[in-house]
């Protein structure tokens, strides 16, 4: 056998830690003598880059609006916009305000083009961490932590969560900083439909057929891209 | 083998065949025996009384030396399957690397998707790592950090199991109207295989993981560094409310270190050398190219949990943590990529798949909806995997509706896009598992059509 199995009722519980080191009593238990090596965790640090919402993670150092001015407009607003409004299809950093994304999606108008930092990004730290880990999209992990940090700080005042032009960033500064967006949240509800398995008489009347091709593509995949239909 | 008279073409010469007028070609039908030819091009487009009369053309492959064992090492498809690959949509992202390519589901069989047609998602483009020098770390909430060569992972009791990975943005081009005309396009953000690697579960008796820890995330070694949180038991939210029973206590155990896909290395594209399988979860948490595996006690909320893979509400909140890939089904056979060939016997043939477990039953309309048949489902039927379906349909040439709808082992059944709409909107991108319709036309066309009146 193979104890592998951390069982939903030992887990959460203090016997867990016990369940994870025991010893089974057969010869041929799957135990991980010899497998791997410990690490330290200042080994780790480099690595160890993960910012969480709260701003646990945030590293030392400061950065500030203008000190992220000359980094964006040199490094993120060709695919950003000189004042975050997007480009060449690359998402915008200041999209509507988060009052005015909600009436539309109450209209039942479509919200996917109009997002930005201020309207969907929970957290100023974890805005922070992705600049940090995957931007410029060129040279991802090429900003040194004040950088990241004076960069974090121009994108918060191009997209009007900040309105301070003299700005400095820090961890503290991104901990204290409340994204527009940051309530707008809430975790899985589903399943939130409920379809029945109707077998016969299902429908009433003939079904509505409609057909709105947008911006599609024709059936024809002899080529390897899609083209689109209105043409 | 049936008896059943049909045609094929006296000469296997493609371009001749090509060349032929209709009416030649059918002259020089010929009457045989045996129902393993079927793939003759215009079998169907004869009329039902033509028979093949013409003495058959020797293939003249019969009078050559193919090729030896070993020149081609790896084995390829055959040329005339060149037509068979993944494909994106341009104006879908603005560059490939961040990007998305399709599986042709249309040309799919069986349950397995070739790991050359996997389905490709990158968020900073696909990268080649030597698995010599790759490392895993993991660490956080544990009684001792560790790190790990490949090697030392394959010494780990093997895990396997045969699951989808989908993307939940499969259809998400949908949610306003039709606008793909291929269900290569429609639902290709899907793929299937047999995965093998090391139980997460041996991974933390390993290292000893915390009572504490309540999440793990992973992180990827790609230009994105792409890293994911997946709930533990115990999982809370930001705001202190618990994550749903099924995604906190059944999700973990599933998840694999993965190493190996369909009996071989994982392909560059799909992770290599190692990535995290999550079943039943959306894709975006299978972390490719994996580094590092972290134990805590909240989740990141990390770009790829509020910007992204988030989901947009009529009332203008969003979705979080929509981890689960709910019951969905397309039908493959007839699909906009395959058409219909004359009226007569045909078997309509389709996917179903569910994030929560197996799948029950496949219901199949050819009305729109009014009456739906139990269709066949083929073994084997795994959990979290693809289900193959199957229905015999006489066609009778006029036009059909042709829908497939799916029931997991929960009870779930697969919604119509009414009934999300209703409850969600339009704006939500993700996880879009409503029924598909394709329209069949009295000549055989088969085009995408959504019937908002259901």
């Amino acid at each position: 056998m193979f104890n592998s199995e951390v069982s939903k009722s030992a887990f959460g519980k203090s016997v867990l830690a016990a369940a994870l080191f025991a010893v089974s009593s057969f010869a041929f238990a799957a135990d991980a003598n010899g497998i791997g090596k410990t690490i330290t965790e200042q080994a780790i640090a480099p690595w160890n880059i993960s910012v969480h919402f709260d701003g646990d993670g945030l590293p030392a150092g400061k950065g500030s609006v203008a000190q992220g001015e000359p980094i964006y407009q040199a490094k993120c607003a060709m695919c950003h916009g000189e004042f975050g409004e997007g480009a060449k299809g690359y998402p915008k950093m200041l999209g509507e305000t988060v009052e005015h994304m909600t009436e539309l999606a109450k209209k039942g108008e479509d919200t996917v083009g109009v997002r930005g930092i201020n309207s969907l990004w929970g957290h100023a730290p974890t805005l922070y961490d992705y600049i940090r880990r995957a931007m410029p999209f060129f040279a991802p992990q090429s900003l040194s932590n004040d950088e990241a940090y004076a960069t974090t700080c121009y994108v918060l005042y191009i997209a009007e969560i900040v309105k301070d032009d003299k700005l400095v960033c820090d961890a503290s500064v991104l901990k204290a900083t409340k994204m527009p967006s940051q309530d707008n949240f809430y975790t899985d509800p589903r399943p939130d439909v409920k379809n029945a398995r109707c077998m016969k008489d299902c429908a009433k009347g003939d079904p509505v057929v409609t057909q709105m091709a947008v911006q599609g593509v024709s059936g024809d995949t002899s080529r390897n891209v899609a083209k689109p239909a209105n043409h | 083998m049936s008896d059943k008279n049909i045609t094929v073409p006296v000469n296997i010469d493609e371009q001749a065949v090509a060349n032929q007028t209709r009416r030649s070609f059918l002259r020089k039908s010929v009457a045989v025996a045996g129902g393993a030819v079927v793939a003759a091009v215009a079998a169907n487009q004869a009329s039902a009384a033509a028979q093949v009369t013409e003495p058959l053309a020797i293939p003249p492959t019969n009078k050559i030396l193919g090729r030896g064992v070993v020149s081609i090492p790896y084995g390829l498809p055959s040329k005339f399957e060149a037509h068979v690959v993944r494909r994106n949509v341009e104006w879908l992202t603005p560059d490939t690397i961040a990007s998305i390519s399709f599986t042709p589901m249309q040309d799919l069989e069986g349950i397995i998707t070739p790991s050359g047609l996997h389905f490709e998602r990158h968020h900073g483009g696909a990268v080649d790592i030597d698995p010599k020098t790759h490392r895993l770390v993991v660490h956080g909430l544990v009684e001792k950090p560790m790190i790990f060569t490949i090697e030392d992972l394959k010494r780990f009791p093997q895990k396997s199991g045969f699951w989808f990975l989908e993307c939940p943005a499969n259809g998400a081009m949908e949610w306003n109207g039709v606008q793909m005309d291929s269900v290569q396009f429609t639902h290709g953000m899907v793929s299937c295989t047999e995965w093998v690697g090391v139980s997460l579960l041996d991974i933390m008796k390993a290292v000893g993981v915390k009572k504490e820890a309540t999440w793990f995330f992973g992180e990827g070694a790609d230009g994105a560094a792409l890293q994911r949180s997946v709930p533990l038991p115990g999982a809370k939210d930001q705001f202190g409310k618990p994550i749903s029973d099924f995604d906190a206590n059944t999700i973990y155990k599933d998840i694999i270190v993965a190493y190996a896909q369909n009996g071989e290395a994982l392909r560059p594209e799909n992770g290599y050398p190692i990535r995290l399988i999550v079943p039943g979860c959306e894709a975006n948490m299978s972390v490719k190219w994996l580094r590092r595996l972290k134990f805590v006690d909240k989740p990141l909320v990390t770009y790829q949990e509020t910007r992204h893979y988030t989901d947009g509400m009529k009332d203008g909140r969003f979705r979080q943590y929509t981890l689960v890939n709910e019951t969905n089904s397309v039908v493959t056979f007839p699909c906009p990529d395959k058409k219909m060939s004359g009226k007569g016997s045909y078997e309509i043939r389709g996917l179903a798949w569910s994030g929560r477990g197996k799948i029950k039953a496949v219901d199949v309309s050819v009305d729109g909806g009014k009456t739906w048949t139990e269709a066949k489902l083929v073994d084997p039927v795994f959990s979290k995997c693809f289900t193959r379906f199957t229905l015999p349909w006489e066609w009778d040439g006029k036009e059909a509706l042709v829908m497939s709808r799916a029931m997991d082992e929960t009870g779930y059944v697969q919604p119509t896009l009414k009934q999300l709409i209703d409850e969600r909107g339009t704006s939500g991108i993700y996880h879009k598992n409503s029924i598909q319709t394709w329209k069949v036309s009295a000549n055989g066309e088969v085009h995408n059509v959504q019937l908002r009146s259901l």
